[in-house]
């Protein structure tokens, strides 16, 4: 298990914003996470990577509690692309990268190896580009290749795929599948429900509640829907109803 | 504490000041207009002041040697005395049979010091013998020391403060909002890493802020330094240090940029006002002179004056004391910048 979380509680003062909330990520999966934006997705993943004390419950990954000492969470261990982009606009793309991973005390070597790749692989257009001269797609993929560049063993993603071509979007799945083969595991928040079902695992969030939680194929069974857009909206309307 | 990812940090920022020139711009050319203005527009003596004589004496010729008096002779008081009524004149001058009476404008007490100052003098240098009193040779400072030499090493002070806190308080606030520093604290890396990272980037600004203010005010302005340029310019750095972890201290509590501004002035004001850097701490009422003592601009101010005008040196208690105390009050400030930057919240 990469993450498990069991009666997660947090929230900022008095506004709550996640509540009683469990859910568990398989070692070498994709985790979707689908959910309108203010749900609570990227307040939960602060919680994972250990920047969120939880005010309530248990929550463990990769073994232990992150933020304490001695776990690899923050670290070398979790790859985090926010939703924000959050990168340095007056640095080219080559430094941005280079930068990530000197602090992540990577070789020289293995550093210039893995930006020649992602630069490749992500489509990105020549390394001494500034990224204030970027699109916001480009900025986008390079966002995450500072996320895949020294190669963790979790992914947080959070809408790593908002403006980015259909194409490439395909692509970075691929990749994304190839490594979770590889025994990464990956949580990806999305709201697009297509490429959720792409995911192992989809767990539908609203209000800082967590829905509903299986493989795409079990929710649909389960809740006699042909998509997942159906189910989410079911208990939408059942959760109105309660 | 991991030195590489400090020096991960330094790298990164320096290519990000490289490329502001604006920053730039302002990092070296704001100092270096704000010494200069300063310079200029303060503590210089005032010149081209009317003043008018009556009688004959002879300090009368002395100064209309003076190069800062403009010396009018006249005969009838009541006119003169309308003259200065009227602002054309700063003073009436009457001569009789040997004693010199003063009519003076006190409404600008700086002109009015330098009327009688220039009088005492061309007095002195008339007649030797008439006063009772020799101003031996000064055993710290010049003969006839202008304000300037009592104001510029506190402004040099206050250059050096100002730029480097301002540096540090701005630069840091973006990076808290737009989900760089997350991104870095992701990585694992500590607040005081990326403090140190930023501080020993800034350095390298603060080295050229402390070397420009410096070299104005010695080469344009003149001011003597009698002691070690070394020690001045270790002190400005030493300050410049402090003030940027007290910089840093506002990043880490500010929301925005113009809250770090709102934050910067109220520490501004009273370390430009009661550090003695316009006026003497020693004229301060009781309660704010022992809280002026607890200022490192305080301790800074004095310790230019001491080093420039008295040629003290490390070996004398009021210097080692202020880089003592200076380099304390910069630990604890980035002490509290660490802990006010928690990664876990």
């Amino acid at each position: 298990m990469a993450v498990s979380i069991s009666s997660l509680t947090r929230g900022y003062g008095k506004i709550r914003v996640l509540n009683d909330l469990s859910m568990t990520v398989d070692s070498g999966s994709i985790y979707g996470l689908l959910g309108p934006s203010g749900c609570g997705k990227t307040t939960l993943l602060k919680v994972i990577l250990g920047f969120l004390i939880p005010e309530n419950g248990e929550v463990a990954v990769l073994g232990g509690a992150p933020g304490e000492e001695g776990s690899k969470v923050p670290g070398v261990a979790v790859g985090y692309s926010p939703q924000e982009i959050a990168l340095y606009q007056d640095l080219t793309i080559h430094e941005t990268l280079l930068f990530h991973g000197r602090l992540q005390l990577m070789e020289p070597a293995r550093i210039a190896e893995r930006i020649e790749w992602l630069i490749d692989f992500l489509d990105l257009p020549e390394s001494t580009r500034l990224v204030t001269k970027l699109s916001g797609g480009q900025k986008r993929r390079v966002s995450l290749a500072v996320a895949l560049l020294h190669e963790p063993e979790l992914l947080l993603l959070d809408e790593p795929t908002v403006g980015v071509d259909p194409e490439l979007r395909a692509r970075i799945w691929q990749h994304l599948r190839t490594i979770a083969d590889s025994g990464v595991s990956i949580i990806i928040t999305t709201h697009y429900i297509d490429e959720a079902s792409k995911a192992d695992r989809v767990g539908m969030m609203r209000q800082g509640i967590l829905l509903a939680e299986g493989s795409p194929s079990n929710l649909m069974e389960e809740y006699v829907e042909s998509t997942l857009e159906d189910v989410f909206l079911k208990l939408c309307k059942r959760e109105v109803k309660a | 504490m991991n030195f590489s990812r400090v020096r991960a940090i330094t790298a990164r920022k320096f290519s990000s000041i490289r490329r502001d020139h604006r920053m730039f711009a302002f990092i070296i050319l704001m100092p270096a207009i704000q010494i200069l203005l300063f310079g200029f527009a303060i503590g210089q003596d005032p010149s081209g002041l009317d003043i008018i004589t009556i009688g004959e004496h002879p300090v009368f010729t002395e100064l209309e040697d003076s190069e800062d008096l403009v010396v009018h002779v006249a005969s009838d008081l009541d006119w003169a005395i309308t003259e200065v009524e009227s602002g054309r004149a700063w003073a009436v001058i009457v001569a009789d049979e040997g004693n010199l009476t003063l009519h003076l404008d006190a409404s600008n007490q700086q002109v009015m010091q330098k009327i009688v100052s220039e009088v005492r003098t061309a007095l002195e240098d008339a007649a030797p013998s008439a006063l009772p009193i020799t101003l031996a040779k000064p055993i710290h400072g010049q003969q006839d020391p202008a304000f300037i030499n009592f104001l510029a090493p506190g402004i040099m002070v206050l250059v050096c403060f100002m730029f480097s806190m301002i540096l540090t308080a701005m630069a840091f606030v973006g990076e808290r909002n737009d989900g760089t520093l997350d991104r870095v604290f992701a990585a694992g890396v500590k607040p005081l890493e990326v403090l140190l990272g930023h501080l020993s980037a800034f350095s390298v600004v603060v080295i050229g802020q402390v070397s420009v203010v410096i070299f104005i005010a010695v080469t344009v302005f003149d001011i003597p330094v009698e002691g070690s340029l070394l020690t001045l310019f270790a002190m400005g750095l030493l300050l410049g240090w402090a003030a940027m972890c007290i910089g840093l201290l506002i990043s880490s509590k500010a929301k925005s940029e113009f809250q770090a501004l709102q934050l910067v002035m109220p520490i501004l004001f009273p370390a430009l006002l009661l550090s003695g850097i316009l006026w003497p701490v020693e004229a301060l009422p009781i309660g704010l002179y022992e809280f002026s003592q607890l200022l490192p601009t305080t301790w800074a101010a004095e310790s230019f004056r001491s080093i420039m005008m008295r040629g003290w040196g490390l070996s004398d208690p009021l210097i080692w004391q202020s880089f003592l105390i200076i380099g304390v009050f910069g630990i604890i400030a980035l002490i509290a910048a660490a802990k006010s930057l928690r990664v876990r919240s």
